[in-house]
């Protein structure tokens, strides 16, 4: 799985542009299947991505569209899904989305992931032996009733708050 | 013919009457600006009524962006806002990165076109193709942070792009900002007090588009090239690690770090106010623009707050320019300044006049309602932002800019005023290096360095200098000889930068970009006929309209020039010791390697 330093992050979003390019030939975020939340008040940017989580919450797609390949990541059937919308509400960080007719989740870029290599900040890293090691349970209730992106919000400030606790703990000595 | 990289539109808002519409973008008109500053300027050019009061609802606000903004292309996350500059009643523009220009991108847009005078305070919200003008009352006197977050919150979307003024803006302190998200600020020439004369406190941006390439391969292979340049750098390690408050040390080595105003080249406290130390201290991690590979901003937290920044002007400008050793105090005033909206440099020079002033005997305390201007006086510089912002007082004086200031205060105080043109000098005393002073003093908007930014002269690329510009004295940074060549080469390149909307660190001080790239790059993106000659024949006729219309706004020959101390005060001490420029020879070389009369007018053609 792709593995994130949020302290490292700089919020620059080379990796949303890297993502979008290589799958899409353009650039913009909404193409991206990683997607970095930016809280600019309290210095925050967290990108959030398909964890490959314990519960596989996504694959309970009701088209059956999608399913876990070996490598972990998501494969999404552009034959079977018909847009429904299910594994929006599904995914419980907002790592799926759909844009352009197509659910952008992370597919590792076939095992060269383009974020890891575009990212100058080493906040990104991707380990093939990782996987299913995180559980999302105690967000997908939390998290159940909002869009994609407050879910992605949600996510960034959960995972804030330690960065923030270790920052201002610096900040006393 | 489907129109690559460009966003494809301009959009004119008329806040007067409402009225609202998007045009087509004219791939041929684009072949001739590029984009960015260049497309604002060309409109500024065709549509600006010279003689109107920059402060009334005739003037324009422009805010523009290029072909690759928002592209894999490198740094290219600037946008420029332009309009006639309030602070300096001629060409004012000024640019920030961030995410707002690519933003705008996505949105679909080139430029976007602001006219009239709202009745009451209004946000334009941009989401595609739906725009609309929404009242803002509810944020009157707010600050920028508060202002920001507030729009987010109304309009639920925390992925908003917003530009918004503080109260600084909304009272037309003359030198206000645009602040994009917090802390990506367009300082210069008093944008936000445009935005101010037209009743707009925010425009918010969403974009659910993407930026197309005509050869995304080429684009890619060009698009590597530059970021191999960037990250093989020399400086790049450097740079990432402080951005631009590297300089403090730097420029002190060099004799030329502003010091009492310009009084002085060196601080002996540097270490206490060093870019290093601001790292080693205060600094929490970086941060980037939009798809930078340096990422040279940093968060910082100190006991008293926390921010984003600050980039070495406004470190500089609230330490060593005005006597103080005080790192904290430099901090908390960029996170007060951004939020309450003004520049720190024009606010900066300002407070360093006024120093100075008392400090010569010319005012005392009593002409200025008290407050005790001595060298580093921090609670001086705390009451008069909040007399400025509030325009009270002395602040109200102050907020028109220091040539003013100086005018109306007279008894020689004008002496001391260091602007050209009306702006403020930045943090770099030119006596030390000289290709400045000149950039300082032919720039299109005033005393202002982004113009030309001949970083070059500091690199002692003296192989290098004599293949450009046939002397090797252009690398030489005491020299005058071979500057104007100099300038009139990194004039081109920063406008270009500017037209892509590229960082000008990279671009211009780390030299990655050249012209023959730039026309490859923009053809890739573009798909349009952009070739070498195309791209200098566009910057040269960006450069020669934007002239004409300051002699129009009343700018003679006499007005480029530097202040009087860079002129006839040599430094005392340092690496630039007895230093002066020698800017009246500079000027007319520039003139002539221009094509420009002994009047500084561009001959017609």
């Amino acid at each position: 799985m792709l593995v994130i330093d949020a302290n490292k992050c700089s919020g620059c979003r080379r990796c949303e542009t890297h993502c979008s390019f290589y799958h899409s030939g353009k650039t913009g975020y909404h193409g991206a299947r990683i997607k970095v939340e930016k809280i600019e008040m309290i210095g925050l940017d967290f990108p959030v991505v398909c964890h490959q989580c314990k519960e596989h919450y996504c694959t309970r797609c009701p088209q059956k569209a999608i399913s876990v390949t070996p490598r972990g990541s998501i494969e999404v059937s552009p034959t079977l899904c018909d847009l429904c919308g299910a594994c929006e509400k599904l995914c419980p960080v907002g790592a799926i989305e759909i844009y352009n007719d197509i659910p952008q989740v992370c597919d590792l870029c076939g095992g060269t992931p383009r974020c890891v290599i575009a990212c100058e900040m080493n906040a990104i890293a991707y380990d093939p032996t990782l996987r299913q090691s995180v559980s999302l349970s105690s967000l997908k209730k939390k998290n159940a009733r909002l869009t994609p992106m407050k879910k992605r919000h949600e996510r960034a400030l959960q995972e804030g708050k330690l960065l923030r606790e270790a920052w201002l703990k610096k900040r006393s000595v | 013919m489907m129109l690559h990289g460009y966003g494809g539109h301009i959009l004119r808002v008329d806040l007067s009457s409402g009225r609202i519409k998007r045009e087509k973008s004219d791939p041929d008109y684009m072949l001739e600006v590029i984009g960015g500053r260049g497309l604002n300027s060309r409109r500024l050019y065709d549509e600006l009524d010279r003689e109107i009061d920059p402060l009334s609802e005739e003037n324009l606000l422009l805010i523009g962006v290029g072909p690759v903004t928002g592209s894999l292309f490198s740094t290219s996350a600037y946008m420029t806002i332009s309009g006639k500059s309030p602070l300096t009643g001629i060409l004012g523009d000024s640019a920030a990165g961030g995410f707002f220009g690519p933003e705008i991108k996505y949105a679909g847009y080139d430029q976007l076109i602001f006219t009239g005078k709202a009745d009451k305070l209004c946000y334009v919200y941009i989401c595609d193709d739906q725009v609309e003008i929404r009242d803002a009352s509810h944020l009157k006197g707010k600050d920028i942070f508060h202002t920001t977050a507030a729009i987010r919150k109304e309009l639920n979307d925390n992925n908003l792009q917003i530009a918004a003024i503080g109260p600084a803006g909304e009272n037309l302190v003359r030198y206000s900002i645009v602040a994009c998200n917090n802390s990506r600020v367009c300082g210069r020439t008093g944008m936000g007090c445009l935005f101010g004369t037209k009743n707009l406190k925010a425009v918010v941006v969403k974009g659910t588009g993407m930026v197309s390439t005509a050869d995304p391969l080429k684009f890619m292979k060009l698009c590597e090239t530059i970021d191999r340049r960037i990250m093989e750098h020399p400086e790049f390690q450097d740079r990432h690690d402080m951005g631009s408050t590297l300089l403090m040390k730097a420029l002190n080595g060099l004799g030329i770090l502003p010091v009492n105003h310009f009084q002085k080249g060196m601080a002996p406290y540097v270490d206490k106010i060093s870019g290093q130390t601001l790292a080693s201290m205060y600094k929490v991690k970086n941060k980037g623009c939009y798809n930078c590979n340096i990422n040279c901003s940093r968060y910082y937290i100190t006991p008293e707050v926390e921010s984003e920044g600050p980039e070495y002007e406004t470190l500089c400008s609230f330490s060593s320019r005005i006597g103080s050793d005080n790192l904290p105090f430099a901090l908390k005033m960029n996170h007060y300044l951004n939020r309450m909206g003004l520049d720190s440099l024009s606010t900066g020079e300002t407070i360093g006049w006024a120093m100075e002033c008392v400090e010569k005997g010319i005012f005392s305390k009593d002409d200025f309602d008290g407050l005790d201007f001595s060298w580093g006086n921090i609670e001086t510089v705390e009451q008069i932002l909040d007399l400025i912002i509030n325009q009270q007082g002395i602040g109200a004086e102050f907020a028109k800019g220091t040539r003013y200031l100086a005018q109306t205060m007279g008894k020689g105080s004008e002496k001391y005023a260091l602007h050209v043109k009306g702006l403020d000098v930045i943090c770099g005393d030119p006596r030390g290096i000289k290709a400045f002073g000149l950039t300082y003093a032919i720039a299109s908007r005033g005393a202002d360095h982004l113009r030309a930014e001949p970083f070059f002269e500091l690199t002692n690329r003296f192989d290098e200098a004599e293949k450009r510009f046939g002397t090797r004295d252009a690398a030489d940074r005491l020299s005058d000889n071979g500057k104007a060549q100099l300038v009139e080469f990194t004039e081109r390149q920063a406008l270009l930068t500017d037209c892509l909307t590229m960082c000008k660190n990279v671009g211009l001080s780390m030299d990655v970009l050249d012209f023959e790239l730039a026309a490859e790059l923009l053809q890739a993106g573009t798909g349009l006929k952009f070739t070498e000659d195309v791209v200098n024949k566009s910057l040269r006729a960006t450069i020669t309209n934007d002239r004409l219309m300051n002699i129009d706004f009343g700018v003679t020959a006499k007005d480029d020039t530097l202040p009087h101390r860079f002129t006839h005060e040599p430094l005392t001490e340092g690496a630039s010791k007895n230093q002066v420029v020698p800017v009246h020879d500079m000027v007319k070389d520039y003139y002539r390697i221009k094509g420009w009369d002994d009047n500084g007018v561009p001959k017609k053609p």
